[in-house]
């Protein structure tokens, strides 16, 4: 197959350094000594998957440290898949090249709400059943892993198996559980599965509905399995692995770096962030794990970049000496460090100027929304203040643009919020004027508000298409200079808002979207709008069911039976507090704020280093 | 110091564009813990430079990079390190010391040759070197900067050999790079399709040299050094 790929197909594609395989670290292990045979399926394109840091990690945990072996594909771009369908190619894995239905597993990340059409459409390229019911033990268990899954109803017809939470903290775990229970029927197997915590089997449970439409309950079939969910979260991250040697690609990708993870989660408590409450509590790695692991990896890829990520970078514990140390250690080589959007403060601004010795980043600040009111609102723990003190240092130290991060669309937004934003933008351009060498340039992004199941906002409605696109109106009415504004498609965001707080019932939706032709929804070159429409009406959703209802607290919502942790009576407060602008405070500086996360795991914040900055 | 190297690239790297090339390259030296040479200023970059670049689809036997040390170092010694951490399917062949006053490949480089691998059909290859460099013109379709007019072939090829093999015929054709005409491989293509050559024939592609021509001599950009 291979030979037929390199000679028929790749000669007539876009960017065949896609499909190659071959890359520097790939590990490539003999396929009849291992145990379980997992293929780990990114559904969007290769320089997207190849920059997924959670995707590193389980490659090389699976493939490092156990006897079963994973092997990696990416969505194909639809002039491969056409040269595949027609040459009858199956889909195929970069590692052994071989059909991804041979494999034992086959697992998806779900990074995003609308990556589902492109995974149906990894499924029928590997002519795999796209429904669970019609697979049997003669086809992978198809599973799912990632952000997304934290409401997985709305695919669960599609998926055997969710895995949700910290995922190297349950694979191994879960394919050991799959060796031993090979032989087994099917139903057997999801129900030996179903034993493992954060491991969810949703043709496990039947489903009833409210004759109002909104969602009852959810019940087991068997006495065995869980009426709850909980994610499963790694205590430790100096602990937990890490790769020394990720795979380094041939072709440029979107995050071309090597990457440290500084710390998972987030205790800021902005009340529209779905990471923020997944993801929690915080948890650090030390500085002496992540220099070692800096050295490591620019040993095994020769990168000449060091990314330091995590939900909120500015905010990890050793940030300021790690920076330091980093940029002085290999500035010799000519590597740099890069960051992430920064913190809006005049701190985060000297250690960007410190990174900005080696090699120039872009300047980006998330202050989210135009007003005090609107900031307290959303619990942006920002002023105005320090976000111009921010920009003026930036300014003043030779940075002559910068990019921010605003939202529309929050609950309880007037026209008061926009020209807020308007107003910031032109604050930011004077400080600029007064501050600057040059004349500078501002590029605003604004994205529309979608409410996220497990936030304080999960109860809100959505704006509607409607009402997002009179805001951009309102906000693009005049042409403001040496300012560039960008909007996020409102109609993306109407349908990431059906699928973000949806139910099981969404699944023949989807499946007719697919089937009309979706995917790579999440490229606007490909993205079309009115093909989900009509997927909607045949399939007899009405989409705003989903978006336009104020939920009442007492509804039951779908993704309840998933146990991030949280307490719903905390989400409920905060919603409460919202409501009337009242802040909340940063668990890491102001003390615990009673989220119920950390009493829930028997785990704590975990800070690793005096802070320093 | 300077060092000129020779490698090769393989079937399985043959899809890499340029840039995807020198990041391999670069990232190679780094991995190697070569003493390279970093340009001034922002961004820093190693002083690496590739000959012409090689045409994705098509591998190639003798390709050349020039780079800069900041330390003495043997060329039998950087071929070992370099060897140790290139992916399969690039090896470093050759390598010398270049002095200051030798100019960079991108200079020199003004020719290269090109391997057809066919099929053995009814074909009569043999005849085809003598219809070919017998015509006054040879039209293809441009592929390069004016793509889609018409582009006059000939004066840009100096040789072509037809070897017969078990397996296969190899077709080499001498052609040259830069100015005044350059001639690409998937122009040659063309030119062999338009000759009766089918598609399913073409086995495989590569790039077996670059030059150094000066008049009907074809130097390797090793020769002149030495
Ligand atoms: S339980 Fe307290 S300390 Fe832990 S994440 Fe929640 S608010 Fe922060």
């Amino acid at each position: 197959m291979k030979d037929k790929i390199f000679r028929d197909i790749l000669p007539n594609v876009s960017k065949p350094a896609r499909y190659t395989g071959s890359e520097v670290n790939i590990i490539c292990k003999d396929w009849d000594k291992c145990r379980t045979k997992m293929a780990f399926a990114f559904p969007d394109v290769y320089e997207v998957g190849m920059s997924h840091v959670g995707s590193k990690i389980l490659y090389g945990l699976v493939n490092e440290k156990s006897d079963h072996l994973l092997e990696r594909v990416y969505a194909p771009w639809p002039d491969m898949e056409k040269e595949m369908r027609s040459h009858e190619i199956p889909l195929f894995t970069l590692e052994s090249f071989k059909a991804v239905n041979e494999f034992d597993v086959v697992g998806f990340t779900l990074q995003y709400e609308l990556a589902i059409t492109n995974v149906l459409n990894m499924l029928d390229m590997s002519d795999i059943p796209l429904w669970s019911k019609d697979r049997n033990e003669q086809y992978p268990l198809i599973i799912a892993g990632g952000p997304v899954v934290f409401n997985p109803e709305p695919y669960a017809d599609f998926f055997d198996v969710f895995i949700v939470g910290d995922g190297e903290e349950v694979l191994l775990e879960f394919l050991d559980c799959c060796w031993e229970n090979r032989h087994l029927k099917r139903q057997e197997q999801l129900l030996k599965l179903a034993l493992l915590e954060g491991v969810y089997v949703p043709s496990l449970y039947s489903v009833y509905y409210n004759e109002n439409g909104t969602f009852n309950k959810m019940i087991p079939l068997y006495e065995s399995v869980p009426d709850t969910i909980k994610k499963r979260v790694v205590a430790d991250l100096d602990d937990a692995y890490f790769p020394d040697k990720p795979v380094l690609p041939y072709m440029s990708i979107v995050h071309d770096r090597a990457v440290l993870e500084v710390m998972r989660g987030c205790q800021r408590g902005c009340r529209f962030c779905h990471a923020g409450v997944v993801y929690r509590p915080v948890r650090e790695r030390s500085i002496k794990t992540l220099k070692k692991q800096a050295s490591e990896q620019l040993a095994s890829t020769g990168y000449d970049e060091i990314g330091l990520t995590s939900l909120s970078t500015l905010d990890y514990s050793g940030v300021d000496s790690l920076v330091k140390d980093l940029v002085k250690e290999y500035r010799e080589q000519g590597t740099g460090v890069s960051l992430p959007s920064l913190r809006v403060d005049a701190f985060s601004i000297e250690l960007a100027n410190e990174v900005q010795k080696v090699r120039k980043t872009t300047l980006t600040l998330a202050p989210e929304a135009g007003t005090q009111r609107m900031r307290d609102i959303i619990n942006k723990n920002v002023t105005e203040e320090q976000l111009l003190a921010a920009v003026k240092a930036a300014f003043q130290s030779g940075w002559l643009s910068i990019k921010l991060y605003f939202m529309d669309g929050l609950p309880g937004e007037t026209e008061e919020d926009l020209e807020g934003i308007l107003e910031l933008l032109k604050k930011i351009r004077t400080m600029g004027d007064e501050n600057a060498r040059k004349k500078v340039e501002i590029r605003a992004s604004i994205a529309s508000f979608v409410p996220k199941a497990h936030t304080p906002f999960q109860w809100h409605a959505q704006n509607t298409i409607e009402e997002l696109e009179e805001k951009r109106r309102v906000l693009s009415r005049n042409r403001m200079k040496r300012i560039k504004m960008s909007f996020h498609d409102s109609r993306t965001s109407y349908l990431e808002g059906v699928f973000s707080r949806g139910d099981r019932r969404l699944s023949s939706s989807i499946y007719l979207a697919w089937q009309k032709g979706s995917k790579f929804d999440g490229w606007s070159e490909y993205f079309n709008f009115s093909r989900w429409m009509e997927a909607f009406r045949e399939s007899d959703i009405k989409p705003d069911f989903y978006t336009s209802r104020l939920r009442p607290y007492d509804e039951v919502l779908p993704w309840e039976f998933i146990d991030t942790g949280v307490s719903k009576a905390y989400l409920q407060d905060e919603n409460e507090k919202a409501a009337t602008g009242i802040t909340t405070g940063d668990c890491r500086w102001d003390g615990c704020t009673g989220c119920g996360i950390c009493p829930a795991f028997a785990i704590d914040l975990d800070i690793k280093e005096e802070f320093g900055g | 110091m300077r060092l000129r190297a020779e490698y090769r690239v393989e079937s399985n790297l043959k899809f890499l564009g340029n840039l995807d090339m020198m990041n391999l390259m670069t990232r190679a030296l780094r991995r190697a813990a070569i003493p390279f040479a970093l340009s001034e200023g922002f961004n820093p970059h190693v002083k690496l430079s590739m000959g012409t670049v090689l045409p994705v689809g098509v591998w190639g036997k003798k390709e050349y990079f020039d780079l800069e040390l900041i330390q003495e170092m043997h060329p039998g010694d950087f071929i070992e390190k370099m060897n140790r951490v290139l992916p399969l399917g690039m090896e470093i062949q050759q390598c010398i010391k270049l002095d200051d006053k030798q100019d960079a490949l991108m200079k020199i480089i003004n020719a290269a040759s090109y391997t057809f691998v066919l099929k053995p059909s009814d074909y009569d290859y043999s005849a085809l070197p003598d219809r070919l460099m017998s015509q006054d013109k040879l039209l293809v379709k441009s592929r390069g900067k004016q793509k889609g007019i018409d582009k006059d072939l000939r004066p840009g090829i100096f040789k072509i050999t037809v070897n017969y093999y078990e397996q296969s015929v190899m077709i080499g054709i001498w052609v040259n790079v830069g100015e005044p005409i350059n001639v690409r491989y998937d122009e040659l293509l063309d030119l062999l399709k338009d000759q009766g050559v089918k598609h399913e024939e073409v086995l495989d592609i590569f790039r077996s040299e670059n030059f150094m021509r000066a008049g009907n001599v074809f130097y390797s950009p090793f020769e002149k050094v030495r």
